[in-house]
Formats: structure tokens, sequence, C-alpha cells
């Protein structure tokens, strides 16, 4: 599971950098790519959020609430 | 835009008042780290004319764009200079990551013993590796007091996992205004960056909660590596939301004021990726420090 959650960020962070080579590109070309790039971003980004939640729901992964004691 | 000459800006008074503002702002902080009274009002007076300097700054560069004086060369430099900013933020953050993963992965590891070498175990009899680990190994911790205390983070799913969707969630309405400013929908696009900025203030007023919870149950900027790779990671993140917040409301102001079109809005598609930017940041800081 977790190496599910850092492949998906991995892709967002990838979309991310996308969107910038379409920034810095300018022009109509450059803007289509940025707005699609950064549209992908975000909807990965909702999903991931999502999947944790699910992930979480069905005990597939436990989250850092306590801290250990001794 | 018919001259392809390169554009020499003219001679400008601005550069100047922002070093006086930044000396002003370091003398007055470097005062105050020494306890003296009159720290505090010139670190004020500092930020002040920095405030000052930059609204002056881009309000000239605003009022050239909108001129028309610039050319596409000026468009590309602006480019570039948008694009060295987000390396360095890039760099900034990773720096932080990168120290939130040394500690945690190496070198608290280390102190307990693994796999280093023959020394470690030695340094600090009685530690165990945890994570978090809230005490920073010292003299302190030997003798059976105990290294962390029981503590309860604030639950992942209570305002962490609030502040994500939030923050999310603004990332949504930003591709909304994109799309609708794109599109040359006008009244849209006005009203999706007021939900952007709402939820970024929201999100600000949730954090500040946060580190109010946490102060209160005893993690604080001192607790550990742990307690400063918190604060500073979400501290400096928080600081850039403000920004982000700050840049989004100017570029609001100017969509009012009619500056961009559909094909012309680079100054919007630099907040709005830098928006995201910060959103990204929170994504990462929400699965590295409350998930994985």
């Amino acid at each position: 599971m977790n190496l599910i959650v850092l492949a998906l960020v991995l892709v967002i962070f990838l979309s991310l950098g996308s969107a910038l080579i379409g920034l810095l590109r300018g022009g109509k070309q450059g803007s289509d790519k940025m707005f699609k790039a950064l549209r992908m971003r975000i909807s990965l980004s909702v999903f991931l959020f999502i999947l944790l939640m699910f992930a979480s729901f069905m005990g597939w992964i436990e989250p850092n609430n306590i801290l250990p004691t001794q | 835009m018919s001259n392809e000459k390169y554009y020499v800006p003219h001679g400008t008074y601005w550069p100047i008042i922002g070093s006086i503002g930044i000396s002003t702002l370091f003398v007055g902080f470097a005062n105050q780290m020494h306890g003296v009274t009159w720290g505090w009002p010139v670190m004020v007076l500092g930020f002040a004319i920095i405030a000052f300097m930059m609204f002056g700054w881009l309000g000239t560069v605003v009022n050239e764009s909108v001129g028309g004086i610039y050319n596409s060369q000026v468009d590309r430099s602006f480019r570039w200079g948008m694009s060295w900013f987000i390396f360095s933020e890039v760099m900034f953050f990773a720096a932080f990551f990168g120290a939130l993963l040394y500690a945690r992965v190496l070198s608290v590891p280390w102190l307990g013993g693994a796999d280093n070498n023959m020394f470690t175990p030695e340094l600090w009899e009685g530690f165990k590796a945890t994570w978090p680990l809230i005490s920073t190994p010292s003299e302190v911790g030997q003798g059976g007091v105990t290294w962390s205390t029981n503590f309860k983070l604030v639950d992942t799913w209570g305002l962490p996992a609030i502040n994500t969707a939030l923050l999310l969630s603004s990332g949504v309405t930003i591709t909304y205004a994109h799309h609708a400013l794109r599109a040359g929908h006008r009244n849209a696009l006005i009203a999706w960056m007021i939900a952007t900025i709402a939820l970024g203030a929201v999100f600000l007023g949730f954090q500040i909660t946060e580190y109010g919870h946490a102060y209160h149950d005893g993690l604080k900027l001192t607790s550990g590596i742990y307690g400063s790779t918190f604060y500073l990671l979400t501290g400096f993140h928080g600081f850039h939301v403000t920004i982000g917040v700050i840049m989004l409301t100017v570029i609001l102001y100017r969509i009012q004021k009619g500056h961009f079109d559909s094909d012309n809005h680079f100054a919007f598609e630099g907040v709005a990726w830098y928006w995201h930017f910060v959103d990204v940041v929170w994504l990462g800081l929400f699965i590295f420090v409350y998930w994985l």
C-alpha cells in the first residue's frame, strides 16, 4: 500500500513538473500543456486522498496517530 | 508589442528601497534576538519598508505590462524568472523533507545503535530509537528517565485531514478558475477565485488552531528532532500559503480591473502554478508526517 501511495505522489510531482515546462514554454501550446498537466495533478491528488481514506477504512494502512511510549 | 528589441528597464529607486528594508529588518531581528527593546519596532519598520517596496515595484511592473511596453522577449524573461524562483522553492522544501527523511531513516536509528559503527550504542546509554522522537538525546534521558513521553498526536483524521481536504478543494477551485479564464467566462472566474482565496484563508485558520492544540499537548519547536522538523516544514508551508493567498487576492483585483484575457494571463498562470505547488507540498507533508 505504501508503494502505491509513493508511486502516486511521484506521478503527481511529474504532472506538476510537466505544467512547469508548459509555463516556461508559453504561447498557446505551452498554456494548453500547463492547464492539462495541472488538471491531471489535482485529479490524481483528490484520488490519492480518497484512496487513503478508503485504505484506512479497510485497515490496509494505519496513520501515525500515537507516539510509541517506553 | 511590435518592438522585439531587448527591453532595457528604466532607472528606478525601488531596489535601494528594498535593500534599506531588508537591512532594517535584519538589524531589528538581530537586536530582538539579543533582547534589545527597540528590536521589535525596527523589525516591523523593516517589514513595512519591504511591503511598500513590493507594492510600488510590482505596481510599476503591472502598469508597464498593461501599458503594452513589454514584448515577447520580456514575456520569456518573466517565464524564466518564475522558473528559477520555482526551482529555488523546490530545493528549499526538498532540504526540509530531506532533513525529515535523514533524521527518521538514518540518524535516529544510528543513535539507537543500528548498523552504523561500534561507537553509537555507547553515546547515549539506554537510548532506544523511536519515531516520532520528541526529546533530544542528552544526559536528561539517562538514568531511567524516558526518552519520549506518553503523548498523543493530533488525530490524523481530525484537523490534518480537514486541512488536506480544504487545500485540495482549493486546488480544484483554482483549476475551474483557470478553465473559466481560458474560456472567457469572467463571472465564473471571479467566483472560483473568491472560493480559492476563502479556502486558503480557512486552511490558515485551522492551521493556527492545530498549532494551539499541539503546543497545548506539549509538542513544541524544542520537542526533539520531530518537533523541529514538524514546525519547520508546516510553518514554512503555512508561510507559503499566506503568500499564496496574498498573491491570489492581487490577481483577483487585477481580474476585476480587466488585466487578463483568455490568451494573455502569465501572472495568473504563475500564481496558479505556485498554488498547485503549495498544495502538493501539503499533500507530501500529510503523507510523510501523518501516514508513512
